[in-house]
Formats: C-alpha cells, structure tokens, sequence
C-alpha cells in the first residue's frame, strides 16, 4: 500500500524534472515573439473558438474521447469565449461529422455562420502511448494545436505540446536485485499510467503560446512575449 | 545532487505561483469529471459531472469570479436531456448574458427547448436548423 504512494510520489517528481529538463533544454532554441510568430491572429482577433473533435494518429481508440475531456478549460484561460464541447460535439454528429478530418476541407465560413465562432481549433494526437522495455517504460503524449480562422481559412496559431514522462524505477542500487525491483517498479508505473494528466500538462505547453484573447488581462499587450520556435516535422 | 533538487523546488515553486497569479475561472473538477464520465459512463458519473457544473457556478458567484464559458450552456444542455426545460431555457439565457458571443448558438437552443416536445433534443435541433448546420454534404 505504502509503496505504491512512494511510487507514485516518485513517479511525479520525475516528471517534474523531466519538465524542467525540457524548460532547459528549450531556452537553447530560438526565441520568437508571439507578435512576429502568429501576425493574422493580431490582426483579427478572434474572440469566440470552437474546438473540433480531435484527429487521433496514435495507435489507442480511446484517446480521442479522452483527451477532449481536457481541451476546453486550459483554451478559457488563455482568455477566449469558447464553445461548450459537450453540445458542439453533439450537433456535428448529428450531421455526421465525428471527426475533424472531414471538415478540413470544408470551408469554416460555416462555422461562424452556424455557431458564431470567430476560429476553430484543430488539434491532432500524434503520440498517446507507451513503450515498455522492461526496466524501463515511456509515456509520450503529443499534441499538434491548429486555430483556424472562419472568416478567411488562415491558419491563425499552431503549436505542438509534447510531454515524455519515464517511469522507470529510478535508481534502486545496483546488482541483480536493483534491477528487479527496478523492473517491478516499472511494471507498477506502467499498469497505473493515464495518460490524461498528461495530455493536460501538454495543453498548457502548448496554449502558452497562443495571444490571449478578450476576456484576459493582457489581452492585446502581449506581442512581445516570447516563446521557443518550433521546428515542425509535418508529414 | 543536493543542489539539483533544490533548483527543482525553486522552478516548482515559481511555476506553481505563476499559475496561482492569474487565476480567471474557478473550473473546480470539470475537467475530471467529465473524464471520469466518459471512461466509466454511468448515472453515477454523469450525475458527480452534473453536481460539478453546479458547484462551479455556486462558487464561483461566492468568490465573484466570473463563470467560466459554457458552464451554464452546458448544464442547461444537461437540463434539456432531462427535458427541464425550464431549467435549461434558463441556464442558455445566463451563458448568453454573461457571454454574447454565445447568443447564436444559445438562441437556436433555446429556440429548440420551446419547439420540442420530445425528452431527446436531438430531434428538435435537427428539425430546427438542419438548414444552415455545417454539413459535410454540401462541398
């Protein structure tokens, strides 16, 4: 009982190193200002976004469902009026729209002419998974974010958010009993993973990048922040 | 080794508190308890999801917060599914008043839970605007 908390304690506090690696890392890559990154987005100014019922690449059904769950709150924050998901959700399935994919190509005129959304939000699970290698095992969630503008098609924002959580046993001491209690270890880790908590954490690395927007108090006075590049690989 | 920890908690403190400084919404569990009713759908977990955009909106008025976007929408839309219709005409009203740029959608929701004598309101939204929804037909 007592040793899965200390898992789990030590699990968490991998992470939070791990994302301080990560932080550390990044403040080597090239910095932009959102302004100079993401200029038609200043220029309209969206107020109003509806969120799209994910696109899942990764490999596990469920993660769609799940990681919608975690979408709309942390888009409040960054201070736009967004769209209950629960009930946008609904009424595009009523028209049989269950998946982003099939409005890509649409024109998103639609969508302010019906919900009154000034953007969409596109995002795309790349990564939801995990790979076990005995004494060892990574989580990886990654999410691809595209805000699309319903007036002129335009890509206003993307960024991507990737959190890579290790949940091996950590350092157990040496010999052959260190690495079983490792490969326990990790085993435990592995069998508790959810990914959830995760793919919220990504949400924020990602949206941390977006302009605020109206109902933010910097709304308008952010230009000159500044964030790391990324390079995309798009396929 | 030491130090390293130490740095740790310092970061963790400082991004913590970053967080904590800009705190616009009281989103209390939303956010897993709509996990939790998707994972484990139940009357159970849809009604601990209910109780939690309720306990937002009573909190969130307590602490003068204003209530984070589509919290009434969707609680009346909940409303609706339980056919109160009161309920949720009420709840659309509220979304629509603290935030306009929900009035189109609020409209055609309310529009529907006077129209729709059904408990499912799917039948009457689709009635309602089958029109001018995004269809995938069209293009």
């Amino acid at each position: 009982m007592n040793k899965t908390s200390i898992v789990k304690m030590k699990a968490c506090l991998l992470l939070v190193i791990l994302t301080f690696i990560g932080f550390s890392l990044s403040a080597c890559a090239t910095m932009v200002t959102k302004g100079d990154k993401f200029p038609l987005l200043y220029e309209e100014m969206p107020v109003s976004i509806l969120i799209l019922p994910p696109m899942n690449e990764s490999t596990a059904a469920e993660a769609k469902d799940y990681y919608a769950t975690t979408i709309q709150e942390p888009l409040s924050f960054s201070g736009y009026y967004v769209f209950p998901y629960e009930i946008t959700t609904d009424i595009l399935k009523m028209e049989g729209i269950y998946d982003a994919e099939l409005i890509k190509d649409l024109p998103l005129q639609k969508f302010r002419e019906y919900f009154g959304a000034d953007a969409v939000l596109f995002t795309t699970i790349k990564k939801w998974d995990l790979v076990y290698m005995v004494i060892a095992a990574n989580l990886t969630v990654s999410i691809d974010c595209e805000l699309k503008s319903t007036k002129s098609n335009a890509t206003l924002w993307q960024y991507n958010g990737t959190v890579v959580v290790d949940l091996s046993g950590g350092n157990t001491g040496g010999g052959i009993a260190g690495l079983i209690v490792k490969a326990v270890v990790t085993a435990i880790n592995s069998a508790m993973a959810d990914y959830v908590p995760h793919a919220r954490t990504a949400n924020y690395m990602a949206l941390s990048t977006l302009p605020y927007g109206k109902y933010h108090p910097l709304y308008g006075k952010d230009r000159e922040q500044q964030f790391v590049e990324q390079t995309r690989l798009k396929q | 080794m030491n130090h390293l920890k130490f740095g740790c908690i310092v970061l963790l403190a400082i991004f913590l508190s970053g967080c904590a400084a800009q705190r616009m919404y009281n989103w209390g569990d939303y956010s897993n308890t709509l996990y939790q009713s998707k994972k484990h759908p139940s009357d159970k977990s849809d009604l601990s999801h209910l109780q939690e955009l309720e306990k937002i909106i009573e909190e969130s008025m307590k602490d003068n917060l204003r209530i984070p976007p589509g919290v009434y929408a969707e609680l009346g839309y909940i409303y609706f599914r339980q056919n109160k219709r009161d309920l949720a005409i009420n709840n659309f009203k509220m979304e629509k008043e603290l935030y306009p740029e929900s009035t189109l959608l609020m409209d055609r929701l309310e529009k529907a839970a006077k129209l729709d004598d059904k408990p499912k309101p799917s039948e009457g939204n689709a009635q309602d605007a089958s029109p001018d929804k995004p269809d995938k037909q069209e293009k």
